[in-house]
């Protein structure tokens, strides 16, 4: 096992989640999207914390963990608000802060 | 250390694939199901990395109460009205998605070369204890402000939920 490896594993998961991102128009996929970027800075994260015995890594990737619960809650709230006033789930449609 | 490794490697392939199926699949619920599996498969690797706290909070805060979330809020928008990929320039679309993340990967790969030359040796053994006394150290200690805050925070996130959703309420109630 090897730094490289675990790096290498976030860099291709963090890829696809911005892909994801473009690609889909889905909200729900998009956060989905998002957290699996979060996902990636967490692995990355607790790679570093075993390869340089700094645990400091691992704290912050609990942090990180606690923040995209919250942004996840807030977000889903919103994605709701949304579609009950708009009733379309489109990001390409909901465009009215667009100046 | 032969054990770990192959562990490892499966893993991170299966959440490779899973990671590519929540992007493929037209269907939300099938997403966030494949999502459950990719977040289960990286609680794995945690677990092989000797980062047994976060693999449990993994399955815990990740594949427990945010992945319900998601399923709660797919199932309060009615999936049928949720756009999947579009028909006519879906394809279009999809090549424009693989190729910025291409863009991405191209300067990570180039990095991984040059500057990680260190980067592929195997690292010191783990300690026997695990680390999430050290962890806790390290939280309630120098992390101990960032830890309070990221309580405040959610606090913050908990009333701006609760506003939303009651100003919803109230607007559905003066509609017509």
């Amino acid at each position: 096992m090897s730094l490289g490896f675990v790096l290498l594993l976030s860099l291709l998961i963090f890829c696809i989640g911005v892909a994801g991102v473009i690609i889909r128009r889905d909200p729900i996929v998009l956060f989905i999207c998002i957290e699996m970027m979060f996902n990636a800075a967490n692995l990355a994260f607790v790679g570093i914390a075993r390869a340089t015995g700094l645990v400091e890594a691992q704290a912050i990737a609990f942090l990180v963990i606690a923040v995209a619960a919250a942004e996840v809650a807030v977000g889903l709230a919103i994605i709701i608000a949304i579609f009950r006033s708009q009733h379309d789930a489109d990001v390409d449609h909901v465009s009215s802060l667009k100046g | 250390m032969g054990l770990t490794q192959a562990l490892c490697i499966l893993f991170g392939a299966l959440a490779l694939a899973s990671a590519l199926a929540v992007v493929a699949t037209r269907h939300v619920i099938h997403s966030a199901l494949w999502f459950i599996t990719h977040l289960l498969c990286l609680a794995c690797i945690y677990g092989l990395l000797n980062a047994p706290l976060l693999a449990v909070l993994q399955v815990m805060v990740y594949s427990g109460a945010v992945m319900v979330l998601f399923l709660f809020a797919i199932m309060i928008l009615d999936a049928s009205v949720l756009p999947a990929l579009p028909r006519g320039q879906g394809s279009l679309q999809a090549l424009g998605g693989v190729l910025a993340a291409l863009c991405l990967l191209a300067p990570g790969l180039a990095w991984l070369r040059l500057e990680g030359r260190g980067l592929g040796q195997p690292w010191p053994a783990a300690s026997a204890e695990g680390s999430t006394a050290a962890v806790a150290r390290v939280l309630f200690g120098s992390y101990l402000y960032p830890f309070e805050l990221v309580s405040v925070l959610l606090l913050v996130a908990l009333i701006g939920v609760m506003v939303l959703a009651s100003r919803k309420l109230e607007s559905t109630e003066g509609r017509p």
